[in-house]
């Protein structure tokens, strides 16, 4: 009698288990996407445009404006590895069938671009050097090992560049 | 020689702003080749579901990149250089997580 009563109750925990082990993780992931990510964006482009106030920094010209006398050089490098949530893959995923812009994807590449150059921006002006010639952007696909497939799972952005003094 | 390697200037531009190149002594580069630990690597799983940056991945791509342009600047300093000019980076992801790092620049005599 006692054990045909908690057979279902050990069924519904069976479930509830389940249902947590599979959409747990994509709830989790949504929630990353929809709120953790914007926020991220948001605190980015606060040093973005405190960074602008004062004038961009960055070119990427081969010789410096002007013949003002240079004091020091260094070259400086800023990388980000940023990558996309279950959510934007498997959004992206969906949208390449009908191919043209893939937003979910724009978003994080340029995203990570943008954070490497600020990242750039604020070890020049850390180190006290003036201004950067000759920046370049670079970008490197990541990838695991997963099951015998090669997954992507990032994209690397290094922007680099010589830091110049006055 | 490492004491030597610190000292050493090194530009992507092809000319050091301010200082003339007079003698020019070839290629230099340098590499490695880095994996992260297995822990770090299913950190870095997790956080592949929430998106954004991945820190792990950021730090060890930052210290290899040092070594790769450490190991170019010994090289140069092996030659007799005082600065390494036209410095570019490559990168490739070998499979298993495991990233390679290359930095090539040309060894030169600058005054």
């Amino acid at each position: 009698m006692a054990s045909g009563e908690e057979e279902p109750m050990v069924g519904l925990i069976i479930a509830a288990f389940v249902a947590a082990c599979t959409i747990g993780p994509w709830l989790l992931s949504l929630v990353a996407t929809f709120l953790y990510q914007p926020r991220k964006r948001k605190v980015l482009l606060e040093r973005e445009t405190q960074a602008a106030l004062k004038g961009d920094a960055l070119t990427t010209l081969s010789k410096p404006f002007g013949n003002r006398e240079i004091k020091q050089t260094k070259m400086l490098m800023a990388n980000v590895v940023m990558s996309p949530s279950w959510v934007q893959m498997w959004i992206g995923g969906i949208m390449s069938l009908f191919g043209g812009q893939i937003n979910v994807f724009t978003k994080v590449v340029d995203w990570a671009r943008r954070e490497a150059q600020q990242r750039l921006r604020e070890k020049v002006a850390e180190e006290g050097f003036d201004e950067v010639i000759n920046m370049r952007i670079e970008t490197t696909m990541l990838t695991t090992t997963r099951g015998g497939k090669d997954k992507t799972s990032g994209v690397e952005i290094l922007a680099y560049g010589t830091a110049i003094k006055y | 020689m490492q004491a030597a390697a610190q000292n050493l200037i090194f530009s992507n531009t092809e000319t050091i702003p301010g200082m003339t190149i007079t003698q020019s002594l070839g290629v230099v580069t340098g590499s490695t080749v880095r994996a992260k630990n297995v822990f770090k690597d299913i950190g870095a799983a997790f956080k592949n579901m929430a998106g954004g940056e991945i820190k792990a991945y950021t730090e060890l791509l930052q210290e290899s990149r040092n070594e790769a342009l450490f190991r170019m600047l010994n090289d140069a300093a092996a030659r007799g250089a005082n600065a390494v000019v036209n410095v570019r980076f490559a990168t490739s992801s070998v499979a298993g997580g495991a990233a390679e790092l290359l930095a090539y620049g040309t060894a030169v005599v600058a005054q």
